[in-house]
C-alpha cells in the first residue's frame, strides 16, 4: 500500500501497547495503541487514543492534526506488526464514535483487496463473524492472519 | 529505562519497520486502558457463538 506510516514506533515488550507521535499544524500528538484482552481469549481488542500532558489516556479525543490517512496506515502496520507476532489471534476494533466506525469502514474498503492478501477481514452480525465486504454496514471488524 | 529495536519486514508497505521496546510502557498491574471501550467490545463479543474455521 502506497501511504505513508509514522516510523517512530515505540512498544512494550509484549507489543500489548505501542506509542508514537503524530506531526501536524497543531505540534506532536502522542498517541497509544492498546491490544486488550477479551472475554474470548483468542480475541483481543484495539484501542487507540492521545496520551495528554498528565499521562492520561483519552480514547474521545479528536485531535484532527491534519495527518488522518498517516495515522490510519500506522494503525494498519502495527496490527500487522502484532499478528506476525500472534498469528493466532484475532483483533476486534470499532470507532469510539459511528463516525469514526464509518471513517474506518471507508479506509478498510477502499483498501480492501491490498489488506486481504495479509488479513481476513469479518465484522460480527448477530452471533456470527461474516466477511467484510466493501460499503456492508458494520458495527465493528475482527480481523486475523491469514494462514498458508 | 531499557531500550531496544527490533526490525520488522511489513508487507502491507513494502518496508523495513523498526520497533524500540521501551520498558516504561508495560502496562501496570490491574490497570485497564479505555475500560468503557473494553466492556462494550466484551459485550458485543458476548453473543458470538464462534470463530470462523480458517
Amino acid at each position: 500500500m502506497k501511504y505513508s506510516t509514522y516510523e517512530l514506533l515505540q512498544a512494550s515488550a509484549d507489543l500489548s501497547i505501542f506509542d508514537f507521535i503524530s506531526i501536524g499544524p497543531k505540534g506532536p500528538i502522542h498517541k497509544r495503541i492498546a491490544f486488550q484482552e477479551t472475554i474470548i481469549p483468542e480475541i483481543y481488542n484495539l484501542s487507540f487514543g492521545d496520551i495528554n500532558k498528565i499521562g492520561e489516556y483519552d480514547d474521545f479525543s479528536v485531535s484532527d492534526n491534519g495527518d488522518r490517512d498517516v495515522i490510519l496506515a500506522t494503525v494498519a502496520n502495527i496490527v500487522e506488526i502484532y499478528l506476525m507476532k500472534y498469528p493466532n489471534r484475532w483483533i476486534s476494533f470499532e470507532g469510539s464514535t459511528r463516525e469514526r466506525t464509518r471513517l474506518y469502514r471507508m479506509a478498510i474498503g477502499i483498501n480492501l483487496k491490498e489488506l486481504s492478501v495479509k488479513f481476513d477481514i469479518y465484522t460480527q452480525v448477530g452471533g456470527r463473524l461474516v466477511p467484510f465486504l466493501k460499503n456492508m454496514p458494520v458495527d465493528n471488524f475482527v480481523v486475523t492472519s491469514k494462514k498458508p | 529505562m531499557n531500550k531496544k529495536p527490533i526490525k520488522y519486514y511489513s508487507a502491507l508497505f513494502g518496508k523495513e519497520v523498526i520497533v524500540t521496546i521501551n520498558d516504561s510502557l508495560a502496562k501496570p498491574e490491574g490497570k485497564v486502558l479505555a475500560p468503557n471501550k473494553l466492556a462494550a467490545a466484551n459485550k458485543r463479543l458476548s453473543k458470538l457463538k464462534e470463530l470462523p474455521k480458517q
